[in-house]
């Protein structure tokens, strides 16, 4: 088993194809923290972030034999997380983009995450800050959001976010300066 | 806190810088921006500002490992339920019990259905017989026949029916065509 934890993704999902679950079990541990966080910037929510991003697993588990290996397994997976977080923002029809330190009705995990996230001296900056910065999320298109999350939260690269979103190369270009555009325009007069 | 104006890139460099941040510029439109850069106090405050709000927005705080145990848990449950619930409930039967039940339970089920057999109808042979076989062809009527007299009873019945009531005068009621026959038997 310990050899297995140095596998790459793909080989790890071609031997879950083989029946091997403990494969399976390495690659939620390598992908839970990125699967959650990519939920819970969509929903602002701990408890959804945690039930989508586990459905994320329970689907890919349940698909694993259709992972054909054309992509990387986490494009596919990706596709799988975001699609999920879209799903349910269509569902909400709107997205709880509370800042985190603002929200009155936070739970106390909330409120641990939004107090140890910036130093004591950064914290009044970094508070207004994301405040802006989720309200300029809220307002975006889903695309622009999703293309502007996977880039600059999950550090996928332009090529990946085309496949995980079904576009072009291109059309993320677009979407990437857009949003980033728009952020900035609201984070011009702060410094 | 103190607010300032920034300044804004210029307008044919504005995508190529956020691409050029994010490192996604092939090596000739790198050359490009930063030849641009090197010489546009704009565009390397938007670089700037880029440079420091991206990377803040991005941050996420680490939650406790407490947490991510907790959810790789909770994952491996849902996993384990999940797969439940998609075994169909036969197997589902079978996975309870040890694998050398299985032959023993087939054979229990088929002397059950020979014992059945044998004394819930009297015995086997009479249950194989088709009884059709034991009955003298001319009782075996067709079905057609049968309903052909059927239907010259009823005609026979309305045309005695008609005659009483030309004797008669009198309201007679609709009677089985048996009826006239035991009034005249009478």
């Amino acid at each position: 088993m310990a050899d297995r934890h140095e596998l790459r993704d793909e080989e790890l999902a071609s031997l879950c194809q083989q029946g091997e679950r403990q494969c399976f079990e390495i690659l939620v541990r390598r992908y839970m923290e990125k699967a959650f966080h990519i939920a819970f910037n969509f929903t602002r929510d701990v408890e959804s972030a945690k039930d989508l991003s586990q459905e994320a697993f329970l689907r890919a588990f349940a698909n694993i034999k259709q992972f054909d290996g054309r992509s990387t397994f986490y494009t596919w997976f990706y596709r799988i997380v975001v699609n999920l977080c879209l799903d349910h923002a269509r569902r909400q029809n709107r997205v709880a983009w509370e800042s985190l330190d603002g929200a009155g009705d936070e739970t106390s995990e909330q409120k641990q995450w939004a107090d140890s996230t910036f130093l004591p001296e950064e914290e009044a900056i970094a508070g207004e800050a994301k405040r802006r910065a989720d309200r300029t999320l809220e307002a975006m298109p889903n695309k622009q959001r999703t293309a502007f999350l996977l880039r600059n939260h999950q550090g996928l690269s332009i090529a990946d976010i085309a496949r995980v979103m079904k576009t072009t190369e291109g059309t993320v270009r677009v979407y990437l300066h857009r949003a980033v555009a728009a952020l900035r325009q609201s984070l011009m007069e702060f410094v | 806190m103190e607010r300032v104006v920034l300044p804004n890139a210029c307008k044919n460099f504005e995508e190529d810088l956020v691409l050029y941040y994010y490192g996604e510029c092939d090596p000739a439109e790198q050359g490009r921006v930063r030849e641009h850069l090197a010489a546009c106090a704009s565009c390397r405050g938007f670089l700037g500002d880029l440079r420091r709000w991206l990377p803040r927005i991005a941050q996420a705080a680490p939650l406790a490992p407490a947490f991510w145990e907790n959810y790789y848990r909770e994952t491996m449950a849902k996993l384990e339920r999940r797969g439940e619930e998609k075994q169909p409930w036969w197997r589902f039967g079978f996975a309870l019990r040890p694998m050398w039940m299985v032959p023993a339970f087939g054979t229990v089920g088929v002397m059950l259905l020979v014992v059945g057999l044998l004394f819930g109808k009297g015995n086997l042979s009479s249950f194989m017989q088709r009884p059709a076989a034991n009955i003298p062809r001319e009782i075996l009527a067709d079905e057609n026949q049968l309903q052909f007299f059927e239907s010259m009873d009823l005609l026979e019945a309305l045309s005695r029916l008609e005659k009483q009531d030309d004797s008669n005068g009198e309201t007679t009621t609709l009677q089985p065509s048996r009826a006239p026959a035991q009034q005249e038997m009478v």
